[in-house]
C-alpha cells in the first residue's frame, strides 16, 4: 500500500548546521505517528519541510504519491496538508469563529457554507461556547485547540501537530488526547511532533525517533521507549548501559 | 442560530448605513449656509476616501502612507482627458480609476514584499516622485497646473457654477459606494484573507490564503476607490496642481479618519473623518490665514490622544459593549 506521506533521502542544512541527515520515513493512512527526540534532534525542522515552509536542501517529499517537494506551503494545504505551530499564531484580532472560518474558505467561498463548517469544527474542538469571543481573549489551552480547528477546517489528510500537547495541565493534555484520537477517527492521518514523551506513546501507533537530525529508530512506542538507543539519546549513555 | 445572529448583525449595520445616508441627504435642506456645505462636502469625500484607504490598511494591514498618488492621478487623468480630449469627467472618473488600480498592481509586485515599516516608507518615497514627476511634466501643466473651466450648469460635465448641492449629493453617493463595498467585503473571502494576512502571514499562509494575491487585490480596488475620490475633487475645485491634489497632506488627510475612528472597521472611517474634518477645517478658519499647520498641530495631536487613550479608535468606545454582549 503506497503511503499517505514519504519523505526520501530528505537533507536540511543551514550553512554549516546539518538540521536533517537523510531522512526517510513514512506515514500510512489513519495512522498517528509521533515524531519524537530530544531537543535539537530535527523535528522542527522536518515538521517545517514537511509543511512546506521552505525546500529541502536535498531529497523529495510525497504525497499521495504526487512529488510536492516544490509545493509551496498555500498549495499544500491545499491539497490536504494542515499544521498548527508550535508558538500558537492565532488571528488575534479576530473572532474564533473568524479564525476558523479562514480555514474552511480554502474548500468553498460561499460564506454561509464557511460559517457553518466553522461552526461544526468548533463544537468538534469543544470551543463551540466560544465562538464569538476574540481569539486574543482565549486562555492558552483553548488557543492550542484553536489552532487544531482552523487547521481541520480546511479538511486536510494529513494533520501536522507541532507539540499541542507541551505545556498542558494533565487534564487538558489528556482532552487534547481524545481530541488527536476523535480526529483520526474521522480519517485524518496524523502526524505529530512532541518531546514528553510520556504523554504521545499511549496515544501513537508508531512513534519515529530522531537524534542529531537522524532516524535513530522507528516502531511501535512499547518497543521505542525500551530501546537503549533512545534511552541513550534522552538521557546519555551512562542510563543506557543499564539498560 | 449562530448563523443567524450574524446575519442580522450585517443587516443591521446596513439599515443604519442608509438611515444615515437619508439623514445626511437632508441635511442641505435646513443648512443654506455655503461655507457649512463646504465642510460637509469634504468631510463625506474624505469618509469615502479614508473608507478606501482602510481596506488596504486597515483590513489587509498594509500601511500606507502614500495615497495622495491615487488620489493624484484620479483628479490628473480626470482633468486632463477633459480639458485637452474633451472626455466627460464620468468617463475621466473610471479611467483614473482603472489606471490607479493598474499603478497599484504594479507598484505593489516590488513593494508588498517588503514588511512592516518598509512597505509604508516605500510607498511615502513613490508618492513623493510622483509628486516631483508631476510638478515637471510640462504636459500635463506642470506647477502650473490644470484650470478646468466651469461655464454652465451641467451635470453630463458634472460642473455647477452656484451650487454646491450636487457636489455635496455626490460626495455622499461615494461615501456611501465606498461603504458599501466594504460592507460587502468584510464577508467575504477576501476580506477574511486580508485580516488574516494583517494579523499573522505565517499562518494565513498554512491555512491556505495566498498573501501576495490578496495584498494584490486590496491595493487593486482601494487604490481604484481612491481615484475615484481625487477625480471628484478635481471637479469640484475645478483647479489642480501637484500641491492640491498629490502632495503628502493629502497621504495624511486620507488615512488619519481611520486611523482615528478605528483601524479595519466598518465604521471607523466614517466616524473619524465626522469628527476630525470638521475640526481641522474649523481651526483652520479660526486659527488660520497665518498659514498652513495649525490644524496639522490640530490632529496630530488628536491622534496622540486617541492612540494613548484608545489604541483601537474612537469605536473601540463600543466595542467594549459589544464584546461583554458576546461574551454571555
Amino acid at each position: 500500500m503506497m503511503a499517505l506521506l514519504e519523505t526520501r533521502g530528505v537533507w536540511q542544512r543551514f550553512g554549516g548546521l546539518i538540521a536533517n541527515a537523510d531522512v526517510s520515513i513514512s506515514v500510512g493512512r489513519g495512522e498517528i505517528v509521533g515524531l519524537i527526540g530530544p531537543n535539537g534532534a530535527g523535528k522542527s525542522t522536518l515538521f517545517n519541510l514537511i509543511a512546506g515552509v521552505r525546500p529541502p536542501t536535498q531529497g523529495t517529499i510525497w504525497l499521495d504519491g504526487v512529488d510536492i517537494t516544490a509545493t509551496p506551503a498555500t498549495e499544500r494545504c491545499r491539497r490536504g496538508i494542515a499544521r498548527t505551530f508550535q508558538v500558537v499564531k492565532s488571528f488575534e484580532t479576530m473572532t474564533v469563529i473568524d479564525n476558523v472560518i479562514v480555514g474552511a474558505l480554502i474548500r468553498t467561498t460561499e460564506m454561509r457554507a464557511a460559517r457553518r463548517k466553522a461552526f461544526e469544527v468548533l463544537e468538534f474542538c469543544g470551543l463551540a461556547g466560544r465562538a464569538d469571543v476574540m481569539a486574543s481573549e482565549l486562555i492558552p489551552s483553548e488557543k492550542r485547540r484553536l489552532e487544531v480547528a482552523r487547521a481541520l477546517a480546511t479538511e486536510p489528510k494529513l494533520l501536522l501537530l507541532d507539540e499541542v500537547l507541551t505545556g498542558l495541565t494533565p487534564l487538558e493534555a489528556q482532552t487534547g488526547v481524545e481530541l488527536v484520537r476523535r480526529v483520526r477517527d474521522t480519517g485524518v492521518t496524523v502526524l505529530m511532533v512532541e518531546h514528553v514523551m510520556e504523554i504521545v506513546m499511549p496515544l501513537v501507533d508508531r512513534a519515529i525517533v530522531l537524534d542529531l537530525g537522524k532516524v535513530l529508530v522507528e516502531g511501535k512506542p512499547t518497543d521505542v521507549v525500551r530501546d537503549p538507543k533512545v534511552i541513550a539519546a534522552y538521557l546519555g549513555d551512562r542510563h543506557a548501559v543499564g539498560a | 442560530m449562530h448563523d443567524a445572529t450574524h446575519a442580522v448583525r450585517r443587516r443591521r449595520d446596513l439599515i443604519v448605513a442608509a438611515v444615515f445616508v437619508a439623514l445626511a441627504a437632508c441635511v442641505p435642506l435646513f443648512v443654506k449656509d455655503v461655507y457649512a456645505q463646504n465642510i460637509m462636502v469634504l468631510t463625506l469625500m474624505y469618509a469615502g476616501l479614508s473608507q478606501s484607504w482602510n481596506i488596504l490598511g486597515g483590513y489587509c494591514g498594509q500601511i500606507s502612507l502614500g495615497h495622495a498618488l491615487y488620489f493624484g492621478l484620479g483628479a490628473y487623468v480626470t482633468a486632463i482627458l477633459l480639458t485637452k480630449f474633451g472626455v466627460l469627467p464620468w468617463f475621466g472618473m473610471l479611467a483614473g480609476g482603472i489606471v490607479s488600480a493598474l499603478i497599484a498592481l504594479a507598484l505593489g509586485y516590488p513593494t508588498f514584499r517588503l514588511g512592516g515599516h518598509y512597505f509604508a516608507i516605500a510607498t511615502i518615497v513613490i508618492a513623493e516622485i510622483a509628486f516631483l514627476l508631476f510638478l515637471n511634466w510640462d504636459w500635463a501643466g506642470a506647477a502650473l497646473g490644470i484650470d478646468i473651466m466651469v461655464r454652465e450648469d451641467s451635470w453630463a460635465k458634472f460642473q455647477f457654477t452656484r451650487s454646491k448641492l450636487p457636489y455635496f449629493y455626490f460626495a455622499l453617493f461615494f461615501a456611501a459606494v465606498a461603504w458599501l463595498v466594504t460592507w460587502w467585503l468584510e464577508n467575504s473571502k477576501w476580506g477574511y484573507w486580508w485580516r488574516a494576512v494583517k494579523d499573522n502571514p505565517d499562518a494565513a499562509e498554512s491555512l491556505g490564503v495566498v498573501v501576495f494575491k490578496s495584498k494584490m487585490g486590496a491595493g487593486a480596488i482601494s487604490a481604484f476607490l481612491t481615484a475615484i475620490g481625487g477625480a471628484f475633487y478635481a471637479m469640484f475645485v475645478s483647479y489642480i496642481d501637484p500641491d492640491a491634489v498629490m502632495s503628502f497632506q493629502f497621504s495624511l488627510l486620507i488615512s488619519l479618519p481611520a486611523v482615528l475612528g478605528g483601524i479595519g472597521t466598518l465604521w471607523g472611517p466614517v466616524l473619524g473623518a465626522a469628527v476630525l474634518i470638521p475640526v481641522t477645517e474649523l481651526t483652520r478658519s479660526f486659527i488660520g490665514g497665518s498659514g498652513r499647520g495649525v490644524d496639522l498641530i490640530v490632529y496630530g495631536s488628536l491622534i496622540v490622544l486617541v492612540s494613548l487613550t484608545r489604541p483601537d479608535g474612537l469605536l473601540g468606545l463600543f466595542s467594549r459593549k459589544r464584546k461583554v454582549e458576546a461574551a454571555r
